[in-house]
């Protein structure tokens, strides 16, 4: 897949931007699976108001194996589309080369810092079951 | 404008109805944002950016109020009270929203980026803002209704 009207002689802006640009489409794509699960799981099959678990429904539900799986994969997956929105927006700005590099690398630690403090949390909720 | 800028690279493309252009080539690095003399499409694309901007937020603040899961049954009941209250769930309402224009929107950015159905972004975006329209507002019934 590779995005119309981005075709350039340049060979490697043309390699980083379509690689960025399938991933932004590939995790997005995964994103409209994975959000409608979260949102049904936690908003449109509990009888409660406004779809929300009491604490005691929350671990219960973050304990089974496969609903733990997929909310480590909605983190995960969310994490990287977002990061990904967040670079697109900041190299809109025209920063300079090595701006750019610092902006990669700072997004790529943000994005392992919330993906691990995210598994931390599901981790010991599902702990606690 | 002076000779030098008459015979500019763009100068057509310039003049044409669209995103504002700056003084020199090009879009502004903020242009996205401006919303002069914009199209349909320019106007998704600013959509796209400001929600999708908006969701990286909810992100944390979700994040964080999870954490309050941390501190026990006592601490999450107690947000509950919070969350359950009638600016809270609309606040949910706004999400949904967010979701709902940023997902269909991204949907018709890659059927049309991908070359899947080229040339069709009016249509697709019109055909987007029918079906999120229609789920926005069954989402907002059964969020809000659940309070009755």
């Amino acid at each position: 897949m590779t995005p119309v009207g981005t075709e350039t002689s340049e060979r490697k802006p043309l390699a980083t931007q379509t690689r960025v640009w399938r991933w932004t489409a590939f995790t997005g794509v995964a994103l409209l699976v994975l959000v409608t699960i979260h949102m049904i799981a936690h908003h449109f099959v509990v009888e409660s108001i406004g779809g929300l678990r009491t604490y005691r429904q929350i671990l219960d539900y973050i304990a089974n194996p496969v609903m733990f799986t997929i909310e480590c994969t909605f983190l995960v997956v969310v994490t990287i589309h977002g990061m990904l929105g967040l670079r697109s927006v900041l190299f809109d700005l025209n920063f300079g080369a090595r701006a750019r590099a610092r902006i990669n690398r700072g997004l790529v630690a943000l994005g392992a810092l919330t993906v691990a403090y995210g598994l931390a949390l599901i981790g010991t909720l599902a702990s606690r079951a | 404008m002076n000779d030098s800028a008459a015979g500019a690279p763009g100068r057509e493309a310039r003049q044409e109805r669209g995103p504002v252009q700056r003084k020199g080539f090009g879009l502004a690095p903020t242009g996205w944002v401006d919303p002069r003399g914009r199209t349909l499409g320019a106007w998704a694309f600013a959509g796209n950016r400001i929600t999708g901007l908006g969701l990286v937020f909810y992100l944390y603040l979700h994040l964080g109020v999870l954490t309050t899961l941390l501190w026990g049954a006592h601490a999450w009941g107690r947000f509950l009270g919070v969350a359950t209250t009638f600016v809270f769930l609309g606040l949910d309402v706004v999400l949904l929203f967010g979701l709902l224009y940023h997902g269909l929107n991204g949907v018709r950015v890659l059927l049309v980026g991908t070359g899947l159905v080229p040339h069709r972004e009016r249509a697709l975006w019109w055909a987007g803002a029918v079906i999120g329209t229609i789920v926005l507002l069954g989402g907002a019934l059964h969020i809000l209704g659940s309070r009755s």
